[in-house]
């Protein structure tokens, strides 16, 4: 029996080592890569890991406004007058490029302001239709409201972006060429360069809409436009036009019909494969400057960031931009062939003081006692403990993080400088002040005033500000009533707090956003601040069209603003974006909403 | 029996309605929806505030706009009439279900399948090893398995079984520590559980470790990694085993004919390797279906040929390993397509994220092997898990059952082991297991939530945590019901399931 088994486990052993020599694959004549790759210079696929899953060809619908949805279709497949200069950020002037080999635009008059935009001839999209002056009117169209009624009854377009520097217009000129339109402004508007901006074909939107083709579209427009601002009812043919570009566009899958994702930048959308990737090949009736230099771009959906550093190290995707944290950058600095890219995002964090509310910060407290509440409040800016915040929160990630000490102006900007140096900043030193806090409060005669502090207390950053913030603030004898609260947003404007933490997002480039926050009517003015020097000169700035001029006013602004105790600004949060070696033509970190996509037409793979 | 399967469908209904509604209302109060607008500076955003108000119903208090949102879902009995909403980039939420149902199941279906195979395998190895080491050893290491967070496990995983083994794969040479040490753990393994005196176990574990070792090294010093294939010599010899295996478990060694039978299927499977090799070729997935039906059909037919005093014995063995080597067959197909796949994915063939390959241009085998590239990862995953409820169950009932007097009634009388232990213990050990196995279907739908972040798959889980960290209530109101509708059903099924596989609980109605 043991002499059976004993020769059966010899015999099972010597099959065994016969049976392997014969199984392996021999190595056949090695494919020659496969479709994907391209021998020839340039070309290649690039895998870009984004966090957002790509739901429409239309980005500027309120649904269609995601991220991700101008990242696929904006910036590959629409070519325009100019873009973002995505480098310009980090260089500390931020800026806008111009693409003449699409077209040209001059300022024809300062006074009353008029811009001509001329495209080239023989600028196509990719189903030979040239891109003329109905593609032009129709993006006006839409990003001017002007069709909107002005009582509000009638709304065509759902337009997601900001239409109050195009609807200081009229309808456009449009020139004997057909290719070029003059825009007329009632007043000048500071921000025109970036307020026009590519739109939908409207051959496209024409016909979807049952009209015959874009001039007709065009001739609906040039009816309307008087007629519209003032009418009670739907146009019916305007309002089919409206609805298809409302919700024509929005997709998850590629659709059917290739109108509908025509482009006239260098990519063209070739697949998309529901939530998870959309591929983009070369457009090969692009004529311009900004050629396409790879043979693919797919843009993979990664939600979660450790997942999408993983995918970084195993080379599945070749760049990507996940939430910055510790943890994800120790992550990838633990991988080889990676470049990072760090740099600061347009948010920044503050805590910003309530005056119209019958708190302790507010002059009706002490009977219109304006310096009184004037020195509460210094009282409590004083306390707060901006330099701790800042090594607590984002010297973690970003080892030369400094304080931010200016409302208007970030650091890489020229005139931060400028403004820090004289807008009242040097008050607040990063340090607190427990002992100047007191005085001021023993000066006011105040003895420890109640401060109900609010803030997102699902963020854990502001959580630890906030703590921070309240053990500081309660040495120097203020009482801190925490208002850490998750619905946080929805109590912004109603007054039931004195001081909150939280974050501005920028959109970037212009300056329509100051009139916003430090106006007294502005929208985002939550904290009833009103100063009437601010208020005119804000008013002001959004008129400049001289860059030079727009940073001077705001440099008076800056110390107005430090000068009423308004609040402080903490820090600019960090953003990243990691690039493996292979690729070029990404260098900088962006921070506009475009990402890394600003120049998607420079970006190579070597191989 | 209808009424009480009325009764509790019944019950059922108003579960799920109380249940959506608590949902419903959870939701709403798990945040603001408004909240990315609140902290922008752009000068239009009263406007989107107003548009998203509008989309969502946001001034309509939550508990009344629940009924908004019921008053769409009850149209789903009526077929096409369905409204569950749309989410905020305006997708109808029917329509987003229709694309994350098939997602969520590729993910899960496997690891669940798997799960239960092995887990109940394991299982009843170690209820009839009780208290030995192997018991131990495999209770240790499942619920090691078990109480590690997934998110932890999926990254290690890719880490090792993704990055560092793609980087293997550059050069698949295996150094010779990693050679001993296979050797040493596959020696240790195999003793533990064959078992048996110690001199043995000794030859056990000398046998294994070095026949593991060997083959490792023969393996790595051939390329074997990279230009993988089994070949018709390893197809036969592994289908011998096969057939050997099988038929001694289900027939008894003694059953010549069920053993011949095997035989025959396996040397009929060779020949039709190379028979079908061209059609293979260019091979679709309803071929590939219609095949496998065949190859078992074809066991089965072998099966009855050879006929005996228990024909359906013998077709069952014979079918059962007609399958198997069909499947081997296919697995030495798919390795011939594997070289091509690797260029393709520029030598990282496996994947962490998603569930393919976005553009890859191939046949059947090469996206075929894409697929599996990108689920083995997470099944990994989800079954490591899940495997130890399954080891403990399939244990302790295999034990119970192993007590009975029944049992010890049919060894009294002298059947042999295998018969008691097969025939008798095995299958009413399997009852209650039907009414696990069926709670974890109803679970399945719903997703590995974390698993699908962690993987990104974009199945039922991502379209729930997508919509929960949006605020969006329409497609986790949508994902709650699909999951719900799923655990009631299937509750009740394996109720039903439980009184028709034991007489002793059946109900008297």
């Amino acid at each position: 029996m043991k002499i059976r088994r004993a020769s059966l486990a010899v015999a099972l052993f010597a099959t065994g080592a016969l049976v392997l020599s014969a199984c392996a694959n021999t190595p056949q004549d090695e494919p020659d890569g496969g479709s994907s790759a391209s021998a020839g210079a340039g070309g290649g696929t690039l895998t870009v890991a984004e966090t957002n899953q790509f739901s429409s060809f239309n980005p500027n619908t309120s649904n269609g406004n995601v991220d991700i949805n101008s990242k696929i279709t904006t910036y590959p497949t629409r070519a325009w007058f100019n873009y973002v200069d995505g480098s310009s950020f980090a260089a500390g002037d931020p800026k806008v490029q111009k693409d003449e080999s699409f077209g040209t635009y001059e300022v024809v008059s300062e006074d009353p302001f008029s811009v001509k935009y001329t495209v080239n001839e023989g600028v196509t999209w990719s189903d030979g239709e040239p891109v003329d002056a109905d593609d032009l009117v129709f993006a006006w169209a839409v990003q001017s409201g002007h069709y909107n009624s002005e009582s509000g009854d009638v709304t065509y377009f759902d337009y997601a972006g900001d239409s109050t520097t195009l609807g200081l217009t009229d309808f456009p000129e449009i020139g004997e060429d057909g290719r070029s339109i003059t825009l007329n402004y009632s007043a000048p508007a500071a921000d025109w360069e970036v307020a026009f901006a590519a739109e939908a074909p409207a051959h496209v939107v024409a016909k979807k809409a049952g009209l015959a083709d874009g001039q007709a579209l065009l001739d609906l427009l040039e009816a309307q436009a008087d007629v519209a601002p003032t009418a009670t009812a739907d146009n019916a043919e305007l309002r089919a036009v409206a609805d298809f570009w409302n919700t024509g566009y929005d997709s998850t899958v590629l659709p059917s019909d290739p109108e509908l994702y025509l482009s006239s930048g260098p990519y063209i959308v070739s697949d998309v494969v529901e939530n998870q990737s959309v591929t983009l090949v070369p457009n090969e009736k692009y004529t311009g400057d900004l050629k396409a230099q790879l043979d693919t771009i797919i843009m993979r959906t990664i939600p979660d960031a450790t997942a999408a550093v993983q995918a970084l190290g195993n080379g599945e995707v070749d760049v990507i931009s996940p939430q910055s944290s510790a943890d994800t950058l120790t992550a990838l600095k633990a991988l080889d062939g990676v470049t990072l890219h760090q740099g600061d995002q347009l948010a920044y964090d503050h805590i910003d003081l309530t005056f119209n509310n019958g708190g302790p910060f507010d002059p009706a407290t002490y009977g219109g006692d304006a310096a009184k509440a004037q020195k509460v409040r210094e009282a409590f800016l004083k306390t707060i403990p901006r330099q701790q915040i800042l090594d607590a929160i984002i010297t973690p990630q970003k080892d030369d993080a400094q304080i931010l000490n200016s409302q208007l102006f970030v650091p890489a900007q020229a005139s931060y400088e400028d403004s820090v140096a004289a807008n009242g900043s040097a008050d607040y030193p990063g340090e607190p002040d427990v002992e100047g806090a007191k005085q001021l409060l023993a000066e006011a005669g105040v003895t420890s005033p109640t401060v109900r502090v609010l803030y997102n207390v699902n963020n854990p950053n502001r959580v630890n500000a906030y703590t921070l913030i309240a053990a500081s603030a309660t040495q120097a004898g203020f009482v801190i009533d925490d208002q850490g609260d998750a619905a946080w947003g929805s109590r912004l404007s109603d007054g039931t707090y004195d001081a909150a933490i939280f974050g501005w997002i920028n959109s970037g480039i212009g300056v329509a956003g100051v009139p916003q926050i430090f106006s007294t009517t502005g929208g985002g003015n939550y904290n009833g601040y009103s100063n009437s020097k601010v208020d005119e000169l804000a008013a002001k700035l959004v008129v400049t069209l001289d860059t030079d001029q727009q940073a001077q006013i705001q440099e008076e602004i800056d110390p107005l603003i430090f000068a009423d105790a308004y609040g402080l600004p903490l820090f600019q949060s960090v953003g990243l974006d990691a690039v493996g070696d292979r690729v070029s033509g990404i260098d900088d970190y962006n921070p506009n909403q475009a990402g890394v996509w600003w120049n998607v037409w420079e970006w190579t793979v070597n191989d | 029996m209808t009424s009480y399967v009325l009764r509790r469908l019944g019950v059922s209904l108003l579960i799920l309605l109380g249940a959506s509604f608590l949902v419903y209302q959870l939701v709403a109060l798990s945040g603001d929806p408004l909240q990315e607008f609140r902290e922008s500076t752009r000068p239009n955003k009263e406007a989107l505030m107003a548009q998203r108000t509008a989309l969502l119903n946001l001034d309509v208090p939550a508990p009344v706009r629940y009924f908004l949102w019921l008053g769409g879902a009850v149209k789903c009995v009526i077929p096409g009439q369905c409204d569950l909403g749309v989410t905020l980039q305006g997708q109808p939420v029917t329509q987003a279900l229709g694309s994350a149902i098939p997602s969520t199941l590729q993910l899960v279906a496997a690891a669940t399948v798997l799960a239960i195979v092995v887990g109940i395998a394991i299982g009843i190895v170690t209820a009839l090893r009780q208290y030995s080491a192997l018991d131990y050893g495999v209770t240790f290491l499942t619920f090691l398995f078990f109480s590690l967070p997934v998110f932890w496990v999926a990254v290690l995983l890719k880490e090792f079984g993704a990055i560092r083994f793609n980087d293997f794969l550059a050069d698949p040479s295996v150094p010779i520590t990693t050679v001993v040490v296979v050797g040493l753990v596959s020696g240790l393994v195999w003793a533990l559980i064959i078992g048996g005196d110690l001199r043995r176990r000794l030859i056990t574990f000398a046998v294994a470790a070095v026949a593991a070792g060997g083959v490792l090294w023969y393996l790595g010093a051939t390329q074997w990694f990279r230009y993988p294939g089994l070949g018709p010599a390893l197809v036969a010899v592994t289908g011998v085993g096969i057939a050997i295996g099988l038929s001694a478990l289900i027939a008894g060694s003694q059953n010549r004919r069920a053993l011949y039978a095997s035989l025959v299927t396996v040397a009929l499977a060779l020949v039709a390797m190379f028979a079908l090799r061209p059609l293979l070729d260019r091979a679709t997935f309803p071929l590939i279906l219609l095949l496998g039906v065949l190859a078992v059909g074809a066991g089965v037919l072998v099966g009855y040929l050879f006929g005996g005093y228990d024909r359906r014995q013998s077709m069952r063995v014979a079918g059962l390993t007609s399958f198997l080597v069909a499947g081997l067959v296919m697995l030495d197909r798919f390795m011939i397509a594997w070289p091509s796949y690797f260029t393709q994915v520029r030598g990282r063939p496996i994947a962490t994220i998603g569930s393919e390959t976005p553009g890859l241009g191939g046949d059947f085998w090469v996206s075929g092997l894409d697929k599996y590239t990108h689920l083995v990862l997470p099944t990994l995953a989800l079954m490591l898990i899940s495997l130890a409820s399954y080891t403990r169950y399939s244990r302790a009932s295999m034990l119970e059952v192993m007590g009975q007097d029944y049992v010890r009634t049919a060894r009294a009388k002298g059947l042999p082991e295998r018969v008691v232990v097969v025939r008798h213990a095995f299958r009413n050990a399997l009852i209650p297991l039907a009414t696990i196995v069926a709670y974890d279907i109803g679970g399945l739908l719903g997703g590995a939530v974390i698993t699908e972040n962690v993987f990104s798959f974009k199945g039922m889980g991502a379209l729930f945590i997508n919509g929960l960290s949006h605020q969006d209530p329409n497609p986790v109101m949508g994902t709650f019901l699909v999951v719900g509708i799923t655990a009631v059903v299937f509750n009740l099924l394996a109720d039903l399931a439980y009184s028709a596989l034991d007489p002793r609980v059946r109900v008297k109605a």
